[in-house]
Order: structure tokens, then sequence, then C-alpha cells
């Protein structure tokens, strides 16, 4: 591996229809290209994952006709990720007398990404968002109802208008189980079949376009090739690099890095979204953190002690010798700022020594006032389950004592690059939802990941990936002892080897834990050049560390979980370069991406708006050599503004 | 077997097709020949009272039941089909029980479930050896009131040549012996248990899913289960006491 | 604190399993139960054997994948509450915890503690779903739906399909799961219009794997969505309405 990176001349061209953005997904749809229904039939599609981007995906083109393969490494497909969303998905259905509109939803995307992502795919997000609702309600989602009967929104997230459709704080597990019924209803009817426990491991490139997977059965260890005219990767993000997340614990990036390394470009890896109502890591066994709502931000007061290093217990510091910073910083949106924002002012108190918590590494979010306005029922009525949740978790009643929370890292607006039609830089390699990069720019909104997902599964990719597979038609799939399937039959066999037989001394887990915490220090919430300098080299010796002295055990012909956990570790250290490297370059801050060199005198972020209205694509040689390409942005219906909360 | 995991999960096969007959239909068997148990022993127990109007009052009750509907019906018509009809019931009720017991057993495999929750676990887990209790004590009701023979009291008197029945007589003298005594109240205790647990299963497998209804439903059943066990085993107890000779 | 464990230990599908005893020395009352399981493979991997395997996912109890047998209690001492989220804090004096996997003749033991829960979804797919085409579904504005059936229905969608019920059911049954499926799926506008085609390929599925209900309650008792008992009557009550209709609807 060499040190630094280079920069490429090449401009990608994302295919954004010309002309109006507004206008422009219905022309796209026009100009598809169609596959008739009687050759349907020959033409394969792999989609690996089974949220709420793959099993649409999966479903929508099993409907179609195509014959689809899907994978998961669960179980079953209803416990993808998608499952664990809280608070809704937002649509601009624009029904109500407030002002919304498909421009407003575009506006709040595109402003709430700090001008770093497409915006005519936002356009396409809002335009479907109404289909998604529709379809998601008939196929079973038990959306909450008026008393009149019409679907009740709510309003999330620094947006002015309702326009989040919710199912109680479970929207994400039922949209997902809905979801996973329509997969399941294919499945039955013979036009899916469904790979369950089976873990998608390299990519088949060949003909320089993508044509199938390999995957390792995870009960029986049977290493295999599947392929097929057109791949979708819908297997979510990679916030779980960071060990302490929000994410599950199974949640990796190893379908996406290996895509990757066979090719695909990967967009602004760096661009990370850290919640701020996280619950801070209390005990050094802790295996992750657990969201609590935004919501509890509308009530509850955020703040520190003024003195650093304060050992009173919270409710014996005087009101003169609390610090309410985000009122004190953010007068016009006090509490309620933006999920970065809150969790830069956060993070930048427990720098300062200020943190409280037996680790020192938390806030205080305080209720008593809000109990003291409202009283206890109306604030046990409003958020009575999440502070039984917190209790749960805790230990504490939050009723007496301030909740203590933590910016926990979320969602990665960062992923594999696509164009317009959702297709990475490998032809023939789709990808869907988190695991993309071209919705959210630097920062995403409340409930607009759930949309995200819905809008690729059910319908971006069934009419994009149709129109790829229309050039293929009589064309067979690629035989299964192909020069290039057994390369990365081969790889694969000789990685998995290699971790079983590797003698070392350290589990995964534990490489994973130090990652977390050089992740955490150099290109976390808030990053630095000597931070990220020190952490790219810590990264790169943790990689070579990993090679040398993991141990994982165990035979590989059967259920290995250590084995599973020690091939996703290993792609998260090579991610993690990546991450680094792209915080590095991008010589700027813009959302959640927040460079301490570059900032307002107030110390607030800085875009540079002449060098950075675009999206980073890096590419990784086989060596390990990095190479940013770049694609320039535009916008044509929101113009350049710079965000302000003050 | 690990390939036959593989194939189940992806969907290849099933592990076997739905049983026949179904359990769904074995259930309703239970529910419905419940009913008709319960409603049997309810209006036994009705006419069980009749015990508290004197020795004419339960005879000529007897006598009735002998000669109800005659001369429509022939001379012990409804008797008959009633007896028909619970007998019926029985094999199916029995037959049913052991069916889907052993469903049970196989559905839920090597490691039975050990540990018990709640008085409504207890009261289901005594069901098969309550329904086993049930029908010994029926053996010895029917061979100490209605056959006259082994258990019977020694002063047992058959059906007269005319018709004549000594219900009242036989009754006394067998829960004369406190021992018999005993084991009716016991049998009552025991169906009690029986029809409470039964009664809230039959609101389940009829699917009873409305919140009143189930509420309505449980208090029902408890009052009914209440009635019988009074109505019932009070009269050996009076014997006993002898308030009723 | 000192937790003293014994646990299921198999190697595979195929082989017998056996009890192993281990001592956790240094528990803390924060610990879940999966994080205790975490810290004992730890000390399992120092100690050159291999680590045991369970299952686990979001760990806040929304994916259903966790659920391990704790002292004869599926998912745990505390009642209604994820493997993920029992807490040793709330175990009381209890620090003997005799850990296994969900036990039921429908769930074969993939490894140690992980099981084989597909039975579920292959009931699903036999008809827990809506025959509406990507697309073609109505604004979803101009179907009605009254508050309280949006709740109810939501009420019953909680299930997380964990399989604790099946596993808690001295009958291996499956009724809270396929109950929950069928009482949500015909509350929804959509769903409504093949009640009784459902009805009938759900419990045929559902009789095909799984045991009869016997009204115990202990499904209810372990439940982390607190699925209510009426979801039983819910499968009788589908199944026996197609019989009276003899329609799909």
């Amino acid at each position: 591996m060499t040190h630094g990176w280079t920069v490429s001349d090449r401009l990608l061209d994302a295919h954004v229809p010309a002309g109006d953005p507004l206008g422009a997904w219905d022309r796209r749809r026009a100009e598809y290209r169609l596959v008739n229904p009687a050759n349907r039939r020959h033409l394969k599609v792999i989609v690996v994952g089974t949220g709420l981007a793959g099993a649409g995906a999966a479903a929508a083109l099993g409907e179609l006709g195509y014959q689809v393969a899907c994978f998961t490494f669960h179980d079953a497909p209803r416990r993808a990720h998608s499952v664990a969303a809280q608070g809704g998905i937002n649509a601009p259905r624009a029904r109500k007398v407030d002002g919304d509109s498909v421009r407003r939803f575009v506006t709040d995307a595109v402003k709430g990404g700090d001008f770093r992502g497409r915006e005519a795919d936002v356009v396409r997000l809002a335009t479907e968002s109404v289909r998604v609702i529709d379809h998601l309600q008939a196929i079973g989602a038990p959306f909450a109802r008026e008393y009149g009967g019409q679907l009740a929104t709510r309003s999330f997230g620094g947006v002015q208008v309702s326009r989040t459709y919710y199912t109680r704080g479970q929207t994400g597990q039922q949209l997902q189980v809905a979801a996973s019924q329509a997969l399941l209803r294919q499945v039955q009817r013979g036009s899916v079949r469904l790979h369950t426990r089976a873990e998608m491991l390299d990519l088949v490139v060949a003909d320089g376009r993508a044509q199938g997977i390999v995957t390792r059965d995870l009960v029986s260890g049977a290493i295999g090739v599947h392929t097929a005219h057109a791949v979708v990767l819908a297997t979510g993000g990679y916030g779980s690099v960071y060990f302490h997340s929000t994410l599950a614990v199974n949640s990796n990036a190893t379908a996406t890095w290996r895509a990757h390394r066979r090719g695909a470009l990967f967009g602004c890896p760096s661009f990370v979204q850290f919640h701020p109502t996280a619950l801070p890591v209390s005990s050094p066994w802790q295996s992750k953190t657990t969201l609590m709502s935004e919501s509890l931000r509308n009530d509850g007061r955020i703040w520190v002690p003024a003195n650093p290093g304060d050992e009173r217990a919270a409710n014996d510091i005087p009101e003169a010798e609390r610090d309410y910073y985000l009122e004190r910083r953010y007068p016009a949106y006090g509490n309620l700022t933006p999920r970065d924002v809150a969790s830069r002012a956060a993070r930048a108190e427990i720098v300062a020594g200020r943190g409280v918590g037996p680790l020192r590494n938390s806030v205080y979010l305080d209720f008593r006032d809000a109990i003291a306005r409202l009283g206890r029922d109306t604030i046990a009525e409003r958020y009575g389950n999440l502070f039984a949740m917190y209790t749960d978790v805790t230990g504490e009643d939050p009723y007496v004592e301030p909740m203590r929370i933590a910016p926990g890292a979320h969602f990665t607006m960062g992923g594999l690059w696509s164009d317009y039609d959702q297709m990475t830089s490998v032809p023939g390699l789709f990808v869907g939802g988190e695991a993309g990069s071209n919705y959210h720019g630097a920062n995403r909104l409340g409930a607009n990941s759930l949309l995200s997902a819905c809008v690729d599964g059910w319908f971006t990719l069934p009419l994009s990936v149709p129109n790829w597979l229309a050039g293929l038609v009589g064309t067979p799939t690629l035989e299964q002892d192909a020069p290039e399937a057994l390369e990365a039959l081969e790889t694969v066999a000789r990685r998995t080897t290699h971790l079983l037989e590797n003698e070392g001394t350290r589990r995964p887990t534990w490489f994973h834990r130090r990652l977390g915490e050089i992740l955490d220090e150099g290109c976390g919430v808030s990053r630095s050049e000597a931070g990220l300098r020190a952490a790219l080299e810590q990264v790169r010796q943790l990689g070579a560390d990993f090679w040398a002295d993991v141990r994982v055990g165990g035979r590989g012909d059967r259920l290995n979980q250590e084995l599973e956990r020690a091939g996703r570790v290993a792609d998260f250290l090579e991610l993690a370069e990546l991450m680094v490297v792209d915080a590095l370059d991008r010589t700027e801050s813009c959302g959640a991406h927040f460079r301490e060199e570059f900032t307002t005198e107030l110390g607030e972020a800085l875009r540079d708006d002449e060098r950075w209205v675009n999206v980073s694509a890096w590419e990784t040689t086989p060596v390990g050599k990095h190479i940013r390409h770049t694609e320039p942005l535009a916008f044509e219906l929101v113009p350049l503004q710079v965000r302000d909360y003050r | 077997m690990v390939q036959d995991m593989t194939a189940l999960r992806e969907g290849q096969r099933t592990r076997a097709t739905a049983p026949f007959p179904s359990t769904f239909a074995l259930k309703l068997v239970m529910a419905v020949t419940g009913v008709i148990f319960i409603a049997f022993v309810f209006v036994h127990m009705i006419g069980n009272l009749k015990v508290y109007g004197g020795p004419a009052s339960l005879d000529s009750y007897a006598q009735w039941l002998r000669e109800v509907g005659y001369p429509l019906i022939p001379h012990k018509g409804v008797l008959w089909a009633l007896r028909v009809t619970l007998l019926v019931s029985l094999v199916a009720h029995v037959g049913a029980s052991v069916i889907l017991w052993a469903r049970g057993r196989r559905a839920r495999g090597r490691f039975r479930r050990r540990r018990s929750s709640g008085v409504t676990a207890w009261a289901a887990r005594t069901m098969l050896l309550g329904g086993v209790l049930i029908l010994g004590f029926l053996v010895i009701h029917l061979l100490d009131l209605t056959i006259g023979r082994a258990v019977a009291p020694g002063a047992y008197q058959p059906a007269d040549a005319d018709g004549t029945i000594h219900a009242y007589t036989n009754l006394v003298a067998s829960f004369s012996r406190p021992w018999m005594a005993a084991v009716y109240v016991v049998w009552m205790l025991v169906i009690a248990v029986h029809i409470w647990h039964g009664w809230r299963t039959m609101a389940q497998d009829l699917g009873a899913t409305g919140h009143r209804l189930r509420a309505v439903w449980a208090t029902l059943g408890a009052l009914i289960a209440l009635a019988i066990v009074l109505g019932n085993a009070l009269i050996p107890i009076l014997v006993q006491l002898g308030v009723i000779a | 604190m000192r937790i003293e464990l014994e646990v299921w230990r198999q190697d595979g599908p195929r082989e017998r399993g056996r009890f192993e005893a281990h001592v956790v020395d240094d528990a803390t009352p924060e610990m879940s139960l999966l994080e205790l399981l975490d810290r004992l493979n730890d000390q399992l991997v120092e100690g050159g054997q291999e680590p045991i395997q369970f299952e686990s996912d979001c760990r806040e109890g929304a994916c259903g994948a966790c659920g391990v047998t704790v002292n004869d209690v599926p998912h745990g001492p505390v009642p209604r509450t994820p493997s993920c989220r029992q807490h040793l804090r709330s175990f009381g004096a209890v620090t003997r915890l005799r850990i296994e996997p969900l036990r039921s003749a429908a769930f074969p033991v993939v490894r140690d503690l992980v099981v084989d829960r597909t039975a579920l979804d292959r009931l699903i797919r036999a008809g827990g779903h809506v025959d509406v085409m990507t697309g073609t579904a109505p604004d979803a504005d101009a179907v009605l739906v009254t508050h309280d059936d949006a709740e109810v229905a939501l009420d019953f969608a909680a299930c997380i399909g964990c399989g604790a019920c099946v596993a808690a059911c001295p009958n291996g049954a499956a009724h809270l799961f396929a109950g929950a499926k069928l009482a949500h799926l015909a509350l929804v506008p959509h769903g409504r219009l093949e009640r009784g085609r459902r009805a009938v390929a759900v419990v045929d599925a559902l009789e095909a794997e799984f045991g009869p209900c016997s009204t115990y309650g202990e499904c209810v008792e372990v439940c982390p969505a607190g699925i209510p008992l009426t979801a039983v009557a819910a499968v009788h009550r589908e199944r026996l309405r197609s019989v009276f209709r003899g329609r799909a609807d």
C-alpha cells in the first residue's frame, strides 16, 4: 500500500436527463428500453440484501417475470436492518394546505445535504414518494390514520411542513415486514429464489460487466458462484465500521467493499451522520449504542456543567453553573438544531472536558423544566415508551435525573457511486438504498432513508435494470466455470482459508473495537488534518496487524460466526482507510463532514463551493492505491446557499 | 440433513403437508362436543336439584325423563337419543384429544417445556389428566347409580317391573358412604377445572376475538363451572350432614 | 458479579448436544444477556476454545434475530422482553443461568444456540401477504381506514418473528405468530379482499409444521411484541369464516 492518493482528471457523467429537472424522471422512464414478457424469464437478476431496497427490487422484478435470485446472510428476509428505523417515511404528497410540494421537498433535501447530493435524483425521490406510500399501505403497512380515515402525518427533523408518514415508533419495522411479505409472495410464486444465510463475498466481473457473485453458505460453509445478467446490491450502510453505532451488530460493508475492489467507485465514504440522541457507551462490554428518537429534543433541554470536571450529580448542579450550550449558540433553533450541528456541539463539549457520566462521554438531556411546565403525565404520554426504553437500557429514571446522550454513528451518506439509473461504474452492477450514495449529499434529513430505499427498490431499479437487460436478450449467463468466476471463487476460498488458519492471538472483534476507537477519535464527528493523518497511520497499522494477528479458529464447513466477523472486519479496515483518505482530501466542511480547519469565525462549518461542489468517487487499485474521480454537481432548482441555524 | 435444511431454507420443499383430519377440524370437534357435555352436565345438575324437593320430586323427574314425548316418541326414546349423542360425543371428544395430544408432543420434539407460567397454563396442563379422571368417575357413577353393580350401595334398588324408579333412595344410599361422597366432591372439582379451561379454549377455537364477547364469555364460563360445582357437590355433602335423608 | 452458566453446545444439526459449565467472574449489572455471552466468548477464545454461536442483530428488540432459552424460559426471566434487552440487573438474585436454544421440533438446531426458524417464513410464504402488483395501488388517502382499525392492525403487525411463542408452547404451536399475521392482514383494506384464501393457506402451513393450540397462554408471557392471546382466536375465526363463506375474500 502506498501513502497518499492521486486525483484523476476523469469527470464522471451521471447520465442525468438533460432539460428541466422536475420532468427528468418522466422523460427517462419514457426512454427506458423494455423487454418482451416472453424473454424476461430467460434474463436473470441477482439481488443481494432483503431490506426495503433489496426486497422491493427482488419482488418487483420477480413480478415482472424476470428470474430473480435473492440473497441475505440473515435467516429470514424480515431481519434486514431497515426494520430498526423508527421515525417515519417522508413523502411530499402535498395534500394539506401547509405549502408542501415536490419542489419544497427537493429544497429541504438538497439544502439539508449541504449541496453535495444530486438534485435530479432527489426530484425522483420526491416524485415517486407518492406511489411508495400507496404501494406500501396496499401491501399491508398499517400507516397511522386520522379519525376521518385519512393518512396521518407528523413533522420531522427541521422541516417546516408535515410530510412524515408513520406507524407509531416502528415505521421501519412495518415497512420491512410488508416488503419481506411481498418478497415471500414471489418466492411462493416461484419467480424469486431466496437464499437465506448466504453471504456475498465477491463480485464476478467478466467482459467488463458484473455477471455474478460468490457466496458462502453460512450453514454448510460451501462457497459457490451464482451468475446472472445483472447484479443489484442493496446491502445497507457501513456505519458499524465505528464498532459502536446504532446499526445492527451484523451490518457490514463486505458486499459493497468487495464490489468496490472489483471496480465499482465509492462515493464520498467519509460522509457519515452521527445521531445526537444515541445513548453513550457506558461499559467496556457494550456491543452497540441504542438510538433514542430525535423527538425527545422537542421537550428536553441539552446541557453540560459549565465547569470541566464537575463531579456533582446532575440535580446538585445549580442553574447558574449549567451551560445550555445549544440554546446559547443557536438561539433560533436551540435544542432542535439539525443532527450534524447538534452532534458536533456535543462533541465539542465532551472534548473540552465538560462531558458527563462515568466515562465523561455524554451530555445531559434534561426534562426537569418540561415536567415542571407540562406535568409528568403529559411527558409520560409523549415519551413514556422512550423513557421506559432508557430505563431498560441504563437502569436510570429520566423522570428523576436527566438522560445522558452522546452522538452515535448512524447513517452513511456515502456508498457505492451510481449514475441516475442507479448503475455503478461497473456496467450491470446496480445499487439501491443506503448502499448507494446519490441522494443525501453530506447530511441526510430524518425520514428520508426509508424513502430512498423504497424508491430505489420499488420504483427505480425495476425500470432501470430491465433497460440494461434489454441489451442482453439472447445472451446466456456466464458459465459457472468461466475463468473470471473461478478466479473470484478461488480468491474467496483462499481468503477464507487464510483467516481460518492464521495463527494469531486476537479475536476479530478486538480489531473492530480498536478500529472504532481510531475512527471516533480521528474521523468522527469532527475531523482535523493532524487527527486524520494520525488515524490514517493507525488504520493502516491495524490492517497489517489484523492479517498478522487475527485468530478465527474452528472449521469452515459449518456455522462459524467468528469467521463471518473476521471477513467483515477485514473489509471494514480497508474501507476505513478510504474514509480517512476522503476526509483528508475534502478540504472543506460540509454537512456531517466537519473539518476543524475550515470554519467560520464563529466556529461554524465553512463550505468551499469553489472547489467542492462535486462528489468524490474513489477507485482503489488492486494494490490498494486510491484514486479520486470527480462528479461535478449542478443545482438548477435550489440555488447554493449557506445553512444557518443561529 | 444439512442438505435438507438448505432445501427447506431456500423453499425447495416444505417439511410436511397439512395433517388429516386437520387440527382445526379436530379442535372444532372438541369445542362442539365440549358444548354438548357442558350443556348435559348443566341440565343434569338442574335435574339433581329436584333432590331438595324430596323423594317424590326426584323420582317423578326420573320417571318423566323416560316418558317425555310419549306417545309421539316411544318410551325412553329421548333418554336413549341423549345417551347415543353423549356416547358419540364422548368417542369424538376423547379421540380428537388423543390425536391432538400426539400432534402436540411431536411438534414440540425431544425437549419438553418444563416450566409453567401461571394458573391458565396450569389448568391447560391438567386437561388430559382431568379428562382421564372424569372418564373414570363416569364409569363409577354409571355403575353406582344407573346400572347398580360393583360400587353400587348394598341397598341399591333397580327399577320395578312397572317402571317405578327409586332414584332418591339409591342416591341417598350411595352418598351415605363417606368415601363415595368424597369421590363425588372431588369429581365435581375436577369437572369444574376442566370446564373452566375448556370453556376458555372454546372461545379461542370458535374464533371469538371481540373484547366484550371474550369478557362476557369468560364470566359466563366461571359462573357455569361454579354453578355445577355448587349444585352437584352440595348434594353428597348435605347427605353426609344428614340434611338430605 | 459472578454468573454461573450452563450453556448448550451442539456442533451441528445431526450432532448430539450437551451442556457445558462456565463461569463469568466479571459480569456487570449493566450487561445484557447477549453481552454476557459476548464476554463468555472472549473468555472461551482466550482459553483456546471455540466461541458459542448465538444469533442477534439489531440488539434493540426490533429485528427478532435473538432468542435463547434461559432457565427454561424463552428469551429470559424478564417477561415479554427479547433476549437482547434482558439485563442482568433485572434478574434479581438469579446468578445461575442455564442457556439453551429455543426448543421446538420445528426449529432444528443449526449450531449451539442457533436454530433454524424458516418454518415461520414458510407460513408467511404460504399466504401471509397481499396480492397487489407494484405500482397498481390506488391513492392511499382515497382508501379510508378508521383510526382504530389502523391501531389494532398495528398491535398485531408488531410481531417481530422471533419464534419465542413457539418455544414457549408445550405443544410447539405457532398460533400466536400465525394469528397475529391473519389478524393484521384482515384489518388492512387490500388484505381484507383475500381473507378466505389466506386463512386456508396459512392454517394449512401452520398445521403442517407446528402443533395444536391448547390455550396454555405461555406464548403471551414471552412475546416481546405484546401480541395478545386474541391472535390465537383470530386463527380460528379466519379459518371458520372461510369455511362458511367458501370464497377467496
